[in-house]
């Protein structure tokens, strides 16, 4: 992959926002979040060393928009070209999980459609991991290696730039003038700054490693009482399915205006009590252990058998954003206890 | 430019059938050329309130209009059943699989039906006898609460058991008035020697006790999970598989059904609630 290299974050971003607007992450208190990108504020720009606390998925699939409106038919709005900068490879990762739904052959969604083709993305690596992040648990690293337009890497001197696509190799050399090669020190010392990321990664998460594939932990586990019990302390608040970047339910509503009629989308989650009700009054998930068990299982075995890849990416912002304390870690690492419980009886009647 | 699957078809409600105290029949003609496949559902939009699935009653070789049969059970479909004809609304779809007919040639169609469950079984029922040659024979056998309840009251009672090749019993939890024929829930009135179980399919729709009920019944007589063709009501809202509301395990009901084998939903837990 091609790489250049820039003494300053300002003036990549002023060049972006040239042509775009720019979203950059902004510390708010503990967590980033996302703010519009102003060219012209003196203020250094903030390079977050890990994921904002806001999902993704915002940028592409709004918590609220208009679906459909009539009698005159909607046409998505033109979209205007923007970037965000700062996503981590979770966040590339759940943009991944989120094309296989919303541009699944058969049924596009021309919003999601739209916004996915504006949205020009520069990722940058991780370092200093959060308590919550876990994504070493599901086969993530904290540096980006593909879905990406470019990719920042913070040196001690400058950034690092890694170009990901034809959107980011067209960037470039449109703006040659502003890039440099990258000196071999710094490309070693990247390398080793990954490397000292992933290994602080597993330590942290040591105790939830899983001796299984998640796939194989979560498995069938309808017999379980791990989600009844887990549950316990759940008070639906709804946030872990907010903050989540791969999940994406919603929920369809009509709206009278004045003089037409709308059909809005909206986030929805599982966890709510009538999610899953019918008019008569029937309700699969009545119990929450039940909901949550569908969550896990809906991430874990149901995406992963139509789509062949997880639905969840250890980014940890449900952990962090729970109100309950409902830990989707513990509640892995409690399946795998459970498994290798019933692995043991096994050999055991083997033998 | 993709086309907008949340965007309904507009469509005039050109007739409305009284079928029972809870049940209105909507004859509904969309402004554009709209066909579906027996069993499969459509999003009934009332603009402004709510939008809620349905499958069509009518037979999908009637390509200029479509019989919607509604009963009152929430707030949508009681705010339907004080349309007038002449009215507005929107339709999207068709969604979902339907019935697969080219796997029942040759057998017998044991259908079993309960209260407005006999909606989407009279679409399909329409398609079977239009070529009833292809099929050994069609075997219904349907109950409801009261006489009172029964839909399509003017075919069902007359017409459609004059048919070479169908067979129809009725039966009703409690009689009133005329009522002289069965009473029992439709369960009572299957019997194992309805059909040759060998070379039969059945085919059940109704409310999620009595699907249950019959389902656990024709595995007693015989019948394999993989023949019992069930038609499942989910909260389809999106009707694409992608809202998540209709999930039964792995399946999107709006997408990978409504009509599945008792083989394929047998292992997940609640599938009757």
């Amino acid at each position: 992959m091609q790489t250049v290299f820039i003494g300053e974050l300002k003036s990549l971003l002023n060049a972006v926002a040239e042509d775009m607007d720019v979203y950059v992450p902004g510390k708010a208190e503990t967590h980033y979040v996302y703010n519009r990108y102003d060219p012209a504020a003196k203020a250094p720009v903030e390079f977050n060393n890990i994921r904002t606390c806001t999902p993704i998925k915002e940028f592409l699939f709004p918590l609220r928009e208009l679906a459909a409106v009539f009698p005159e038919p909607l046409e998505p709005k033109d979209i205007k070209p923007f970037a965000v900068f700062g996503l981590k490879d979770c966040d590339l990762r759940s943009i991944e999980i989120l094309d296989k739904v919303f541009l699944e052959e058969e049924f596009k969604d021309p919003f999601y459609v739209a916004r996915r083709q504006k949205m020009f993305i520069i990722s940058s690596d991780c370092f200093e991991p959060g308590e919550s992040c876990f994504c070493n648990v599901l086969a993530g690293r904290p540096f980006a290696q593909s879905g990406f337009d470019l990719n920042v890497s913070q040196v001690k001197d400058g950034f690092i730039i890694e170009v990901g696509s034809q959107k980011g190799k067209d960037f470039i050399e449109k703006h040659s003038e502003l890039f440099t090669d990258v000196p071999d020190a710094a490309l070693s010392e990247r390398d080793k700054n990954r490397i000292e990321t992933q290994t602080q990664l597993e330590h942290n998460n040591t105790e939830f490693k899983l001796d299984s594939p998640v796939q194989e932990v979560v498995g069938d586990s309808y017999d379980s009482d791990v989600y009844d019990e887990e549950a316990k302390t759940c008070v639906e608040c709804q946030a872990c399915t907010r903050v989540c970047p791969t999940c994406h339910c919603f929920y369809l509503y009509d709206t009278k205006q004045e003089d037409y009629f709308a059909k809005m989308k909206m986030w929805d989650s599982c966890m709510r009590l009538a999610y899953a009700e019918v008019a008569g009054g029937a309700n699969p998930r009545k119990v929450l252990g039940d909901r949550l068990r569908h969550r896990l299982m809906h991430k874990f075995s149901y995406f992963l058998d139509r789509y062949g890849i997880n639905m969840c990416v250890g980014c940890g912002r449900c952990v962090d954003a729970e109100a309950g304390g409902v830990d989707i870690r513990v509640v892995l690492k409690k399946l795998n206890e459970e498994l290798k419980g019933k692995d043991k009886a096994k050999a055991k009647v083997a033998k | 430019m993709i086309q907008n699957l949340y965007q309904p078809i507009i469509s005039e409600i050109a007739d409305i059938i009284d079928e029972s105290p809870t049940i209105k029949t909507f004859v509904v003609v969309p402004e554009e050329e709209f066909k579906f496949k027996t069993g499969q559902f459509v999003e009934l939009t009332l603009p402004g309130e709510g939008e809620a699935p349905f499958t069509p009653s009518s037979s999908p070789a009637d390509t200029e209009k479509m019989d919607i049969t509604i009963m009152k059970a929430g707030r949508v479909t009681g705010l339907l059943h004080d349309c007038k004809k002449g009215q507005k609304v929107g339709i999207r779809g068709p969604y979902g699989n339907g019935y697969p007919i080219e796997d029942f040639a040759g057998k017998e169609v044991y259908i079993v039906g309960g209260g407005v469950g006999l909606a989407p079984i009279r679409s399909l029922f329409l398609t079977l006898v239009d070529r009833i040659k292809d099929f050994k024979s069609v075997v219904c056998r349907y109950g409801a609460r009261t006489p009172d309840d029964f839909i399509y009251k003017k075919t069902l009672f007359g017409p459609w058991q004059k048919i070479d090749g169908v067979n129809i019993k009725l039966t009703v939890d409690e009689a009133n008035g005329e009522w002289k024929d069965n009473v029992g829930v439709v369960t009572a009135i299957l019997k194992p020697d309805d059909v040759d179980i060998n070379n039969a399919v059945a085919v059940v729709c109704g409310p999620p006790i009595m699907m249950k009920f019959t389902t656990l019944k024709l595995l007693e007589f015989g019948f394999g999970a993989e023949s019992i063709y069930l038609s499942m009501e989910k909260n389809m809202s999106c009707g694409v598989g992608k809202c998540g509301h209709c999930m039964i395990g792995k399946y999107y009901v709006c997408k990978d059904g409504p009509v599945f084998t008792y083989d394929q939903l047998k292992d997940y837990p609640n599938i009757w609630d």
